[in-house]
């Protein structure tokens, strides 16, 4: 079944961006909380 | 920008799993590239569970102590087990349609899977709803522990019933690995190894990331409520 190695990396992508994506909110929050020091 | 050990740590361990099942990991003889999307699959309904039965047990201790870190525990870990979930959703289909020839269908382990995502997404929209910090923390302690009696349902659900869903090849009750299905062989064994241990250091670094979050906010809501 080789056409199913779209659905391989379709998933590991899907994955990938949402772990990357709530990372960033993660990092984004905390920023917006903490005044960046002067 | 500052990142910590443990969040690099576990960006190279997710890392190092990538690329082990991309060039080190053989491909499974009938199923073809698409069972890999079972390192990604398994590892997240795995730490889902952990995160959730986290919430439950955070939630139980703090009906008892009233520690706020305790909630702060719970709710980290609660939006943390929802992005697993949200994983565990949109890989699954994905692995589906090569295999079964469908994304989805309503049987017991998919449909049981998706109603607790909707329960812990609730408990997310439950603490947005309300103010009052200990109201907001005894509320979303019941919803916490209700929602992860659905655990041990779906993990017994492809036992319980007839489902679409494969049975585990790895932690199978004894009395089913016994007799039946063949051992994993041990490339994909340690990839299955890796990828539990590298999901789970990611699921460390965002709880740590996460409870700090829910620190600074309970502290910046502390102060606006007595200026």
């Amino acid at each position: 079944m080789p056409d199913n190695a779209k659905f391989f990396h379709l998933a590991y992508g899907v994955a990938l961006t949402i772990y990357t994506v709530y990372a960033l909110s993660l990092y984004l929050r905390g920023r917006r909380l903490r005044p960046p020091a002067r | 920008m500052k990142i910590s050990w443990l969040s690099a740590t576990a960006a190279a361990a997710v890392a190092s799993t990538v690329i082990r099942v991309l060039a080190f990991t053989p491909i499974e003889a009938v199923q073809g590239p698409a069972q890999k999307i079972y390192y990604i699959h398994v590892p997240a309904a795995w730490v889902a569970f952990l995160a959730f039965f986290l919430v439950a047990l955070a939630s139980a201790v703090y009906l008892w102590l009233r520690d706020i870190r305790l909630d702060r525990f719970a709710e980290s870990s609660a939006e943390v087990g929802v992005v697993f979930t949200t994983v565990v959703l949109t890989t699954g289909p994905l692995w589906g349609k090569p295999i079964w020839g469908t994304y989805w269908t309503w049987d017991a382990r998919l449909t049981s899977t998706l109603f607790l995502w909707f329960i812990y997404v609730g408990y997310i929209v439950l603490r947005g709803a309300v103010d009052d910090p200990s109201l907001r923390a005894r509320y979303s302690a019941v919803l916490g522990i209700l929602g992860a009696f659905l655990i041990p349902f779906i993990h017994m659900s492809v036992y319980m019933f007839r489902t679409l869903h494969p049975m585990p090849i790895l932690g199978q009750p004894a009395a089913l690995a016994r007799d039946s299905n063949p051992a994993l062989p041990s490339e994909m064994r340690n990839t299955m190894l890796l990828a539990l241990l590298s999901f789970t250091l990611l699921y460390v670094a965002f709880l740590r990331a996460r409870y700090k979050l829910a620190t600074a906010r309970g502290i910046a809501e502390a102060e606006a409520r007595h200026a």
